[in-house]
């Protein structure tokens, strides 16, 4: 009856504030709740340097990846999270 | 204006409408101690025994008025003493400001005296929190503390400001509180969407919690229910959300829920579920849970909706809001079948008790004979001791409607949960989240205060008050008229019941042998305490009790053996539950 799951990979574009620990929160969060993160890199956006963008790969099932993205919008620092 | 850290920081409380704030001095927050002299007249600060009855103090405070509770502490052990209570205010959602000291900004990462990062440590339990680096910046991080802690579903904001900065001096502004933050209004679609739902259901139900309290949306829980004619069953977070009197309030559902409450629940063909979770505490197996019905979920805080469970339609914003808007476009109706149903399953109950008794008759002799030695100390133990139900019903008696009731965490909190009728919002302060022993001796503390040194009750075991006793002196420097109704066991009466019905009755490590005499420690700590092992004694001691302003403490003696009934055990379903 059930379904399984299907796990794919995914590639999350988050812009966060440029602020000491908004990174932390992000990271954090995925190992609290048991995310995975394949790669991840950040770098302050040009065209707002108060702003930085992580560019991160992760992989799980649907579910899984749209409470990464709610939980991720909840998060103060984190200014927008879209799927790309 | 030139004010320093520390000052700002008090306006800023004041601005704020602060007027009571709990805590516990030290080598990072002695600035602000001092800015806390000088406005007296203006914040009251309570002194508690440890930080962690401070943190629970203000969260009791929070939870008794909706207010944002504040709570000081220290860098340090002074922070990480916090952290429980700021976990167990973030579980249950509580709005709390926690402000720390920290080490001078040129010490830190140094590994200096009582330094610890505390914005890490309290990362994962807070909603967000700061390091203050510049005094700049601090008036306008408290302001947003602040409306973070309120807006949308509410929770704990910590401050952490590092000893120079509450010295340094800058402008201080006044400016007004932040608004909260705005909440998205639901769409009429999908509105309309869940009336149509709920119009072409057989057998709605309506599962409430703790988000009803948050926006004091009780009574349009009441009006809504009453429209569709739908049982409800509550989460321990929403248990004061409707009167206890009413005919469709089953009470607790879940693990310890009613037996009616839980077979309703599993009967339903929809569930509605407004500002709660869906904790594995209220579900237990999620797919069997959602296997046979709907589920329309209604929540401020998106990232619930199919955490736990898939809902068909969710609506994501306050209740409050919400339901006065869904009751008007839903029809009126009566589900005589589906109520009567509640009737049946209430006799089925008392069929099934009555059943397990007739079934030991049937017995063997010698098990007979057994079985009725047993009952006959059943009998003796009922003649000269007292049952935890009969306790609290004898409490509630001696209680007014409004007398805020706290718990700790254990057997003694279901009792409370599933027997005390309570009639209004705000009044049962519980760990329901976070389960933290020790927190309900800090939240009565912090509910008299914000009720104008109010009666409260702790109804708490006696391995509960172990952990946080220290504060019922902060009860008797303060003159509140706290009554801590302790019930002995002699045991961890949870885990000693999970290890009698799960674990082949191994009690390891969870009997008490403590030689405590509770009433002599009442009496050394400034209160006045009883023992209570008949229903006369518990009389006598309640008559004194609730006729004095100061702390007292009961001790009631029950049985180790005492169980809470119903129980669906871990992972389990309604069909498994196990009801005596």
């Amino acid at each position: 009856m059930d379904k399984v799951p299907e796990v794919s990979n995914f590639t999350l574009s988050i812009i966060v504030a440029n602020r000491a620990g908004a990174l932390s929160r992000v990271t954090g969060l995925f190992s609290r709740r048991g995310y995975n993160i394949d790669t991840l890199t950040v770098s302050p956006m040009v065209e707002d340097p108060t702003m930085s963008r992580i560019i991160m790969t992760s992989s799980g099932d649907e579910a899984t990846r749209k409470q990464i993205i709610k939980q991720l919008d909840k998060l103060f620092d984190v200014k927008e999270v879209k799927l790309i | 204006m030139k004010l320093n850290g520390a000052e700002i920081l008090v306006e800023t409380l004041i601005a704020h409408g602060v007027t009571d704030v709990f805590g516990f001095p030290g080598g990072t927050v002695i600035n602000l101690y001092d800015a806390l002299y000088d406005y007296q007249d203006r914040v009251t600060h309570y002194l508690t025994c440890h930080e962690q009855g401070a943190a629970h103090a203000a969260d009791g405070y929070a939870r008794a008025t909706g207010k944002t509770g504040v709570v000081i502490a220290t860098s340090g052990p002074g922070a990480t003493n916090l952290v429980t209570g700021i976990a167990t205010a973030y579980l249950d959602s509580t709005p709390m400001v926690a402000i720390t000291g920290n080490v001078a900004s040129g010490l830190i990462g140094k590994d200096s005296f009582q330094e610890v990062d505390i914005v890490g440590i309290t990362m994962p339990v807070t909603k967000h929190n700061y390091m203050v680096k510049h005094v700049e910046e601090l008036e306008e991080i408290v302001r947003e503390a602040f409306q973070i802690a309120r807006s949308g579903r509410p929770g704990p904001v910590l401050i952490d400001i590092p000893k120079d900065v509450q010295q340094a001096q800058c402008e201080f502004h006044g400016g007004m509180p932040k608004p909260l933050l705005p909440i998205p209004r639901v769409s009429e679609e999908a509105l309309r969407a869940a009336a149509e739902l709920i119009d072409a259901s057989e057998r709605p139900f309506v599962y409430a919690g703790g988000g009803l309290i948050s926006c004091s949306a009780g009574e349009a829980l009441r009006v809504f229910a009453e429209r569709i004619d739908a049982p409800v069953g509550l989460s321990i977070m929403g248990l004061t959300a409707l009167d206890s009197s009413h005919p469709l309030k089953h009470g607790l559902t879940g693990m310890h829920g009613h037996y009616v409450a839980s077979k309703m629940n599993a009967d339903a063909d929809l569930i509605i579920g407004i500002g709660v979770r869906f904790s594995d505490r209220a579900t237990g197996s999620t797919s069997k849970y959602q296997a046979k019905t709907k589920i329309i979920h209604i929540d401020i805080d998106g990232a619930e909706i199919d955490k736990n469970i898939d809902s068909v339609i969710s609506l994501v914003g306050d209740a409050a809001e919400i339901l006065p808007r869904l009751t008007e476009m839903v029809k009126r109706r009566e589900n005589p079948t589906w109520i009567a149903k509640a009737d049946l399953h209430r006799q089925e109950s008392e069929r099934f008790l009555a059943q397990e008794e007739m079934q030991l008759h049937d017995q063997d002799p010698q098990a007979k004979e057994e079985q009725q030695l047993l009952a006959q100390e059943d009998m003796d133990a009922q003649a000269t001791g007292l049952t935890p139900q009969e306790i609290i019903h004898m409490v509630r008696r001696y209680a007014a409607d409004d007398t805020v009731v706290s718990t700790d965490v254990g057997q003694h909190q279901m009792w409370v949960a599933q027997e005390y009728q309570f009639c209004l919002p705000r009044t049962l302060l519980t760990s329901g989240g976070l389960g933290t022993m020790g927190f309900g001796m800090g939240a009565a503390i912090g509910a008299s205060i914000a009720r104008g040194s109010a009666r409260t009750v702790l109804f708490t075991g006696d391995g509960s008050f172990h952990m946080n006793m220290n504060e019922f002196v902060t009860a008797v420097t303060y003159g509140l008229p706290v009554v801590v109704v302790l019930f002995n066991n002699g045991s961890l009466g949870m885990v000693r019941q999970w290890q009698n019905l799960f674990f082949n009755q191994r009690y390891s490590n969870t009997t008490l042998e403590r030689k405590t005499d509770y009433p002599k420690l009442a009496e050394a700590f400034g209160g006045k305490g009883y023992r209570a092992s008949t229903m006369k004694e518990l009389q006598a001691a309640l008559d004194a009790a609730f006729s004095q302003t100061e702390p007292v403490l009961i001790e009631c003696l029950i049985d180790s053996d005492e169980k809470v009934f119903p129980i669906i055990p871990p992972g389990g379903s309604f069909d498994d539950m196990i009801v005596k």
